[in-house]
């Protein structure tokens, strides 16, 4: 008995908790590691793009829930995610023919398209905020819990509660198939493969006739999907804030660096492990080690290893150690 | 390049927020492309008297002029440095040609730019970095059929047929494999556009003698279905051996031009560049 409320209690506070963050960091990450891969630059921005996403996604929410339209129990927001996607769609690709083609036209280096991107960051930063506020904002409805601590106990007859909330649910589900789809379509069909080849090779993919243009517009398309379905997953499970968004993008970049830039495997593997060890340390594990600890032995202190401000800390430690022993991450990315 | 500070490079070694790996290097003389106009007469593929550079340096090319016709292979030689790549680049459309013009099956393409060239008929291998590394054989020959619509199982069986060995290979990533098979999917790649016209620059750098031999089969094997190529070559007695056509280049200019059996026999080419 003992050992099983342990293991609810890790699954309550760790497991489950680290699978849905780490789905969502897995989509941020692919986005980055996509950007990274074919336009050859690390996208400063990205952040901000999941912001704007979920932002209309939010602003969509709130018309079609004052409008009474719902999906019942599940969050009206995925009903409005097509939306927040194809706004995002167009932000990206005002921002690409507006800044980025310039800079392609004049052949730049990929290193000034880093700083151009961070000038992108901070304006979206701002527009965001000018549009919705920088205060926290509530859209998640429908049902709360697909299981509630309470009806756990009550079925098992265990001490300790396992609550799983619909969005986490929601979460890895929704991540599944958006990595299904983008595996599938990266591998599978003929646009998908002419980015990979231009990834690959550009020069040679120019002489088999693929126009880089149409490659790049399909890489935003792409990333403003990921990333606006990496936001609003963020938001349902935690809370929109954008200023919550612009720092995600630490553990986003850690996520596709541990796991390999460019290879987007490794951004999933990657958002994963992030995930996992940032919940870890900074998770109090007195709890769980009540219970497996034999009597008279349990702990009297919280058992945390590090308080929850640091978690950005965390991410940027595990990505030291790994770049100490594999430059290139975990999966073999395009960085040395 | 210099003169562009967007190109400046400072900086732009940390791997982990700049990916350098296959970036574009091409410097197409047209960004768009300009009219073309169709000519009567001459050579298939001709470029006529050539002069120019990269970009708004000086000449490299001075009057040069290339040609080569259906089963024909055409072979370009030289020393170092005497513009062989250059020529075979200002056909294809990636030197500014400053005068002369460059003609494809009766139409004028001096203006065109070299992805455009490809939809006319050209098929262009490069002498580096000329597979997609990471993708499979097959993959790199679809990716070589990108511009067309139709079916290509075919143009692929027949590519298969010239080097049976990437039919073995067909799901291995190209990357894997040896100098001289990277060469074969090249040479296939260049092959999926069915091109009118196939341009190799220079096919056999980095490969074993036995290996180049080989090479050297298939390509006459694919001249022998009618299609014209053209050759950039270093190993000069090899390659004007089996050339229906050759060109000896000094410093941008044809110095001897003749048909290879010619340019092999004659004492002063022999004399200069393939070592008495």
């Amino acid at each position: 008995m003992e050992i099983l409320n342990a293991l609810v209690a890790l699954s309550n506070f760790v497991l489950i908790p680290a699978i849905a963050y780490g789905s969502q960091l897995a989509l941020g990450a692919l986005g980055v590691t996509l950007i990274y891969g074919i336009l050859r630059f690390s996208n400063f921005a990205h952040g901000d793009t999941m912001a704007f996403g979920a932002m209309i996604t939010v602003l969509v929410t709130w018309w079609m829930q004052s409008h009474g339209i719902s999906l019942g129990p599940l969050p009206t927001a995925l009903l409005a995610l097509p939306f927040g996607i194809l706004g995002c769609m167009a932000l990206v690709l005002v921002t690409d023919r507006a800044v980025y083609r310039f800079y392609r036209e004049q052949k730049a280096k990929p290193v000034i398209l880093v700083i151009v991107s961070m000038g992108v960051m901070f304006i979206m930063n701002g527009l965001v905020r000018f549009v919705i506020g920088p205060n926290d904002q509530n859209f998640a409805d429908g049902t709360r819990f697909l299981i509630s601590a309470r009806d756990f106990k009550k079925m098992t007859g265990l001490d300790e509660g396992l609550a799983i909330k619909t969005t986490q649910a929601l979460t890895v589900v929704v991540a599944v198939i958006c990595v299904a789809l983008l595996f599938w379509f990266l591998n599978r069909t003929r646009t998908g493969k002419s980015m990979r080849a231009y990834s690959d090779n550009e020069d040679l993919a120019l002489l088999s006739g693929i126009n880089p243009e149409r490659v790049v517009m399909y890489t935003w398309l792409i990333v403003a999907a990921l990333a606006t379905t990496a936001g609003v997953l963020y938001g349902l499970d935690k809370s929109f804030k954008p200023f919550v968004y612009f720092q995600l993008l630490l553990p986003i970049f850690a996520s596709a660096i541990v796991g390999g830039l460019g290879s987007p495997l490794g951004a999933i593997a990657g958002g994963f492990v992030i995930a996992f060890s940032e919940v870890t340390v900074t998770y109090a594990w007195k709890k769980v080690l009540g219970y497996l600890a034999p009597e008279g032995m349990s702990p009297d202190g919280l058992v945390q290893l590090l308080s929850t401000d640091y978690k950005f800390a965390v991410s940027f430690v595990i990505l030291l150690i790994v770049l100490l022993f594999k430059p290139t991450g975990l999966f073999k990315g395009k960085a040395v | 390049m210099s003169d562009n500070p967007y190109q400046d490079g400072r900086g732009n070694k940390d791997a982990s927020i700049t990916n350098t790996k296959g970036m574009g290097t091409m410097t197409p003389a047209h960004r768009k492309s300009g009219p073309t106009t169709k000519v009567d007469g001459g050579p298939f593929l001709i470029g006529d008297t050539m002069t120019g550079g990269y970009g708004k340096g000086p000449d490299i090319l001075h009057d040069c002029t290339i040609a080569v016709n259906p089963g024909e292979i055409a072979v370009i030689v030289g020393p170092n440095g005497a513009g062989k790549s250059t020529a075979m680049k200002a056909v294809f459309g990636m030197l500014d040609v400053r005068s002369g013009s460059v003609r494809l099956d009766g139409e004028d393409i001096t203006r065109l730019t070299p992805q455009d060239r490809v939809v006319k008929g050209m098929g262009f291998v490069p002498q580096t970095n000329n597979i997609f590394t990471s993708m499979t054989v097959e993959e790199n020959l679809e990716m070589g059929a990108f511009i067309r619509r139709d079916d290509i199982r075919e143009t692929m069986e027949q590519v298969y047929d010239l080097f049976p060995i990437l039919r073995e290979k067909r799901y291995q990533a190209a990357g894997e494999l040896s100098g001289g098979q990277r060469q074969q999917v090249a040479v296939g790649r260049a092959l999926m556009t069915k091109p009118k016209v196939l341009m190799l620059d220079e096919p056999t750098a980095g490969v074993s003698p036995i290996v180049m031999d080989e090479l050297f089969d298939r390509i006459i094997e694919v001249s022998r279905t009618g299609l014209p190529i053209l050759m950039v070559e270093q190993n000069a007695k090899q390659a004007l051996a089996i050339a229906d056509k050759g060109y000896v280049l000094v410093q941008g200019r044809n110095a001897f031009t003749g048909t290879g059996k010619e340019l092999l026999e004659d004492p002063e080419v022999r004399k200069s560049f393939l070592g008495g």
